[in-house]
């Protein structure tokens, strides 16, 4: 990217290597960024991106005093010679585990933070500024210990902002936020960039995200630079990118298989790319819907029915009968969660709980599992209630994954906490157990390692291990797919999907829409501790009210499929391709000279 | 026996208690005050009972303790375990002065004790329910405590909320996976060792995990000038302005000075030591 202006951040045969490693995080990096970019970091895992962003602010080599060559330029200061007090002032970061950064007690307090630290006479205006530029004053006195996680983000960030950066790196937003709360840090982002000229610096794998919001994309690969390309050519590299772990965005992916010649970054300029080829696309919902199988999910359903009625005889495996439920505050109130909530979970039910955050799922989930009883009505699980029997009884029926799967590592190795359960219900041949759940979660050769010591998604599948284990008639999930990468992720997926065979049901509460489109076979909406719907997921992507209540976001698939009114929205690019050929009077793919 | 849910004596409830006196959130006489003030009103409370072995001074002195504990609204949590303390404290003393064949006067000598424990006790816990960990990190810096120390005051409480609630998860994972004692023995004994068998394992998944989210903390508090603000005075100028010693600070620590000297003068007037109890 050649520019007569230098470079804000300039790095040339930059190496690093952490203290007592065998071989070098950091080989050879040359990288360019120019003041006002808006750059995203892509690369798999262990590819030092994290690594890279810390040479910006002197973290490396000065805080990690390992072997470094080369030489690093932010604003033009060289950071080998400077210091990390000096370059913060200059480079604002904001972790991935960015609830550990804040070390405050109340938001204000953390954003005035740095500036009071540096001693500047104007802390107090520069606070009251960096809230404002987020629009987060409200939250000042709030303990920070309250806040959820999209707000502690925007208070992480606020309080980098506070020190008045020129550059903001900011490390993987969507791992712990939900992807309404990370767009609209995206947005925010944004706006700072556009209108105060931050270079904004982000390490991400969604290509969603990169495609929208990012200038230019840097691919990293075992520490080493690939490419540095405005963002329109590195899209147009998903083939390379998928390599590395990063799959084209759906929208990208409908439009190569289309045969576009653009490839559009937002759904609104897929519209208008594929608008401008195919302009009667059928809106009435006459089309036939195409089968359900490809996604995995039953027949879909036409708008009346919904596939659980079909056995609404059967007894169901849990129940939920009236339940109201709250907790106590620290003024002494009672904060109900949950209110007067009726339930029925049956047998091969693949259950979506969806519901923008504090609405109330884990909590419907604790009470399912028996680790809480309601404050009234009633709970049962396999026919027993769970008023009658303690949590650890209640394990026999029914097992609760953690949303941190670290708390849930108790011994010192995956394998000693896969036993903990059956060992001790006395089970027979518990080894040969243990050993064919490994198996199946694909650890057994990661057996003997602390769980703390494996990669998320790894961590993950331990912990469903761990609820396999127990032998459940339900399993129960908490965010099994949170803030893991695309590719972690959709094995996770996968896992989930070859478990339905050996348990009765599982109810997951989840933010993430991938996971629904294509596990879920029924959705409830949680709004406000209040069961707000019950439907298929294709007939939830159908009503963009109840989304934006819920603070979801459909995939972009279905988003576009919406917005070119096809009915029912389409959930897989694989529906959307077949169906757009099918609706095409041609029924070809799109001929290049319907382009202009 | 059914299952209900409990809103004291829970693992939740001790988290929200400690909060509470963490954060002065009862409010009370102490706590607004200037805390450097608040810790001198502390020194003399905390003293005082050291320099006399006079049980009436002795028991002016735990009562003006026990009515500043009623001005500083002293949280259950904390009365509780004050009073529990006490009690064993209590049975402790008649136990000993039984089986290591003591008679009146040892018993009286250990009792003379207690009283000075529970009249520092209940000054410490005035003090420190009314100071909220920010007021009291500001003080310790003010007074030329280092750097380090104040924080870790101020950071320790940031992190108790939170321990807390890793504890009660990891503490319910042990509960439900692991077997519970297949009888609950004689009154409940080996359920109650299983039980703290559980919260004692508990706190190993915790440290790790603690560890390994402490590094990120560190490196923010690199980035954002904590070490810069050690060297540099400006900072601290600017952290420790709002500190004001007003009429009601001087006030309460006269008011508790004087009460203190009556303390002594009616010992002075009316001594009973332990020499008195001894018989014949």
């Amino acid at each position: 990217m050649g520019s007569s202006t230098s470079p804000i951040i300039d790095l040339q045969d930059v190496s690093f290597r952490y203290p007592g490693a065998a071989e070098d995080t950091l080989r050879n990096v040359n990288l360019q960024i120019e003041a006002g970019d808006f750059t995203t970091v892509v690369g798999g895992n262990g590819s030092a991106k994290t690594t890279l962003c810390k040479t910006f602010n002197g973290l490396v080599p000065h805080y990690w005093s390992g072997d470094f060559s080369g030489v690093a330029r932010v604003c033009g200061i060289d950071t080998f010679t400077s210091s990390v007090a000096e370059l913060s002032s200059r480079v604002g970061y904001v972790y991935q585990d960015f609830m550990n950064q804040l070390v405050r007690p109340t938001v204000r307090d953390e954003v005035s933070f740095g500036p009071v630290n540096f001693g500047l006479a104007d802390h107090a205006e520069r606070t009251a500024e960096a809230l404002e530029m987020l629009r987060i004053t409200e939250l000042s006195d709030r303990f920070v210990w309250q806040l959820s996680g999209g707000q502690a983000h925007l208070t992480a960030l606020a309080s980098v902002l506070a020190m008045r950066p020129e550059i903001v790196v900011v490390d993987e937003p969507v791992a712990e936020l939900d992807p309404a709360r990370a767009l609209e840090i995206y947005q925010r982002l944004e706006l700072l960039n556009r209108e105060f000229g931050l270079t904004v610096v982000s390490i991400e794998h969604h290509a969603e995200f990169i495609a929208q919001f990012a200038s230019s994309v840097v691919l990293m690969s075992q520490g080493s630079q690939v490419w540095h390309l405005p963002v329109d050519e590195a899209v147009y590299r998903s083939a390379e990118l998928e390599d590395h772990g990063i799959p084209a965005p759906q929208i990208v992916q409908a439009a190569q298989r289309l045969g576009l010649q653009d490839t559009p970054r937002t759904v609104d300029s897929a519209v208008t790319a594929l608008g401008a080829a195919a302009p009667a696309v059928p809106t009435s919902s006459t089309t036939t819907p195409p089968d359900g199988e490809q996604n995995g999910s039953r027949p879909s359903p036409g708008p009346e029915s919904s596939g659980p009625a079909a056995h609404r005889e059967e007894t169901p495996v849990a129940a939920v009968q009236s339940v109201s439920h709250g907790y106590k505050t620290v003024k002494n109130d009672l904060r109900m969660v949950l209110h007067d909530v009726d339930l029925e979970v049956r047998r091969g039910d693949r259950l979506a709980l969806l519901g923008s955050n504090g609405s109330g799922k884990t909590t419907l989930l604790k009470l399912l599992a028996g680790i809480s009883v309601p404050r009234s009505g009633e709970v049962v699980v396999d026919g027993v209630s769970t008023r009658s029997r303690s949590a650890g009884r209640l394990a026999d029926h029914v097992a609760y994954i953690w949303q941190q799967p670290q708390q849930m590592f108790l011994k010192e190795s995956i394998r000693g906490d896969v036993r903990l359960f059956p060992a001790g219900r006395g089970e027979k041949n518990v080894d040969s157990l243990v050993e064919d759940i490994l198996h199946q979660v694909r650890l057994a050769e990661f057996a003997d390692a602390d769980g703390r010591t494996l990669s998320g998604g790894q961590q993950r599948r331990a912990t469903l291990a761990i609820g396999l284990a127990m032998r459940p008639s339900v399993l129960l999930l908490d965010e099994p797919t949170a803030s893991l990468d695309i590719a972690s992720r959709d094995s996770v997926i996968a896992m989930l999907e070859q478990l339905s065979g050996s348990i009765a049901c599982s109810v997951v509460a989840t933010h993430d829409m991938t996971l629904v489109s294509e596990w879920a076979n029924r959705v409830i909406v949680l709004d406000a501790g209040r069961i707000a719907a019950d439907l298929s997921p294709r007939e939830l992507f159908d009503q963009p009210e109840l989304l934006r209540r819920a603070h979801l976001v459909p995939p972009q698939i279905t988003q576009l499929g919406q917005q070119i009114g096809m009915s029912p929205a389409p959930l897989t690019v694989d529906e959307f391709v077949q169906r757009f050929r099918q609706e095409q009077p041609l029924g070809g793919d799109l001929v290049e000279t319907e382009r202009s | 026996m059914a299952r209900r849910q409990r809103d004291v004596v829970s693992v939740e409830w001790v988290k929200l208690e400690l909060i509470r006196a963490a954060y002065a959130t009862r409010g009370g006489l102490f706590s607004r005050m200037d805390p450097r003030m608040v810790l001198l009103w502390y020194v003399i409370m905390a003293a005082a009972p050291w320099l006399t072995h006079n049980i009436t001074v002795l028991a002016g002195l735990f009562a003006l303790g026990a009515v500043s504990v009623a001005l500083a609204r002293v949280g259950p949590l904390l009365l509780l375990l004050f009073i529990v303390g006490l009690g064993l404290e209590t049975i402790y003393i008649l136990a000993v002065a039984l089986l290591f064949g003591g008679n009146a006067e040892t018993a009286v000598a250990l009792l003379e004790l207690t009283l000075k424990l529970g009249a520092v006790s209940t000054a410490s816990m005035a003090a420190f329910v009314s100071l909220d960990p920010e007021k009291l990190s500001d003080a310790l810096l003010s007074l030329r405590a280092p750097a380090l120390l104040a924080f870790a005051v101020s950071y320790g409480y940031r992190m108790l909320p939170i321990l807390v609630e890793e504890f009660n998860t990891v503490f319910d994972n042990y509960r439900i996976r692991s077997a519970p004692p297949a009888r609950h023995g004689f009154l409940g004994i080996r359920t109650l060792v299983h039980w703290v068998k559980m919260a004692v394992l508990s706190f190993y998944p915790i440290f790790l995990n603690t560890a390994q989210s402490v590094r990120t903390t560190v490196e923010s508090l690199e980035t954002r000038g904590f070490t810069y603000a050690t060297v540099d005075q400006r900072g601290r100028d600017i952290r420790l302005g709002y500190l004001k010693v007003t009429a009601l600070d001087i006030c309460v620590v006269a008011t508790t000075a004087v009460l203190v000297l009556l303390a002594y003068l009616a010992g002075d007037q009316w001594p009973l030591m332990r020499r008195d109890f001894m018989s014949g």
